[in-house]
């Protein structure tokens, strides 16, 4: 376990999201008005900075690229999305918004990585 | 050549011609690959290769291929011939084709009657030997023998088994085949076209209201919607708004036929001129009846007049970037539109 501080709580305004780098490694932070979310900081489609391309407007997340759409609360893919959120562990104390970091998440971009090539192509 | 594939929808082959694109080849034969720009910027069609000695890789500095892991085999099918039979992996989700769905073809047409619109927008038209379906917000592939690589161009016309498609160019600081328009003379020259392409397409069935939110030559696949919006007489039971952005009223262009559009169906079409550097208080046009005009970025205006009256509304997104990106936003935050609703193609 290693919470980290990320920011305080009005660092990041209601319905935004903003990254911050924590220790090398960058956090997305989403403000949902009442909770906060933590997130990898890129759209697992096409590696775009959400904090750039990301919408946030009724609990849902859309990356205006391609509108890719999540539940914010919970990662979960809706309408075009073919791979759900990463979200790292986050809570609230008084004014500062701290996150568990075990490692640093990051998206798989390649599919069937897990494989060798021999298996691949069967 | 015989392609054979893989996706997560199963498996696939087809018979890649010699110098066609993988792409346009699997397109052809209705199978739904995964593109967007098909002209090697987007990224959207990268798919993996067997033996990388299969394909011939037409434009290495493509920019779409800065998504790519080359060592893993990857490229981008749209910019790839076949030369040898091959074994490809597709990693995107490969919807099915709609059973409306026309095919691509291959095929040659004549540059004729190229005019200049406003100082950096030109029109062109092609002249077809044979003619070709498309729907309307459709775009084609062009390559003409002066200039290197094919663009994407929506068709501004509308028309089943057409022989002419109609084309808008603006002119652009490095865009070779627009300065090649602007300073050679076009006329007459034979262009290869692939097409048609694109899956923002109206969809009459759907009987929805029709937002249309353009900047700059966005408008091109715009005037074919509304072309058979009107031709087909949809705008009789169903709305059609149109925001059309540009800098200044001497950057507007098809103002006649966006006024003949409107005075066809004043009751249920809607079109505002959104100049984002030039006050209208200004401006006197003879299409101040029928056209409306307002200063600002086009997707903000659109928000203003809007007004929060999205009622079963599709809308039809394109132009630059920023402004896509831009009018996205309105969709999503201000109308608050499901994605699905949402209709642009993506060429960057």
């Amino acid at each position: 376990m290693s919470w980290k501080r990320v920011c305080s709580a009005n660092d990041v305004a209601a319905n935004s999201l903003k990254q911050f780098d924590v220790d090398g490694v960058p956090v997305l932070i989403a403000n949902l008005g009442d909770e906060f979310r933590a997130y990898p900081p890129l759209c697992p489609h096409m590696e775009e900075r959400l904090e750039e391309s990301g919408i946030c407007e009724g609990g849902l997340l859309t990356c205006s690229k391609h509108l890719w759409q999540w539940e914010m609360r919970t990662g979960e893919m809706r309408g075009e999305a073919e791979k759900p959120l990463l979200l790292y562990e986050l809570k609230q104390e008084n004014d500062d918004v701290l996150v568990n970091i075990e490692k640093e998440l990051e998206y798989e971009y390649e599919e069937d990585s897990e494989e060798d090539d021999d298996g691949f192509w069967d | 050549m015989k392609v054979s594939g893989r996706s997560k929808a199963g498996k696939f082959t087809f018979e890649c011609r010699t110098g066609e694109r993988i792409l346009y080849a699997g397109l052809r034969m209705g199978l739904a690959l995964p593109y967007e720009c098909a002209t090697g910027t987007c990224g959207t069609c990268k798919a993996r290769v067997r033996e990388p000695a299969t394909i011939k890789d037409l434009w290495p500095e493509a920019p779409g291929n800065s998504y790519l892991q080359r060592e893993r085999g990857e490229f981008l099918m749209c910019q790839a011939h076949a030369i040898a039979d091959c074994e490809i992996a597709v990693p995107a989700k490969m919807n099915s084709m709609p059973e409306d769905y026309i095919p691509l073809v291959s095929t040659q047409g004549t540059i004729v009657n190229s005019r200049l619109l406003t100082h950096d927008v030109m029109a062109f038209d092609i002249e077809l030997a044979d003619p070709i379906d498309f729907d309307a917000g459709q775009f084609v592939v062009l390559q003409v023998p002066d200039v290197e690589g094919g663009r994407a161009y929506s068709m501004v016309n509308y028309e089943r088994a057409t022989r002419r498609l109609e084309f808008i160019v603006k002119k652009k600081p490095d865009g070779r085949f627009s300065e090649w328009l602007f300073s050679s003379k076009a006329d007459g020259t034979v262009a290869e076209l692939c097409g048609p392409l694109g899956r923002a397409i109206f969809q009459p069935e759907e009987a929805k209201n029709l937002l249309c939110i353009a900047g700059g030559s966005g408008i091109a696949g715009m005037m074919s919607i509304l072309s058979r919006g009107c031709q087909e007489d949809y705008f009789k039971d169903h709305g059609g708004t149109l925001f059309f952005g540009v800098r200044t009223l001497n950057d507007a262009f098809f103002l006649d036929e966006l006024a003949d559009f409107v005075s066809a169906f004043p009751d249920k079409l809607q079109v505002t001129i959104a100049l984002s550097d030039e006050e209208v208080a200004s401006i006197e046009t003879p299409h101040n009846g029928s056209l409306n005009f307002a200063t600002g970025f086009v997707h903000i205006v659109a928000a203003e007049r809007m007004n929060r009256h999205y009622d079963d509304v599709v809308a039809y997104v394109a132009g630059p970037p920023p402004m896509v990106d831009g009018a996205i936003r309105t969709l999503i935050l201000d109308a608050r539109l499901p994605a699905d609703l949402i209709r642009y193609d993506k060429f960057s």
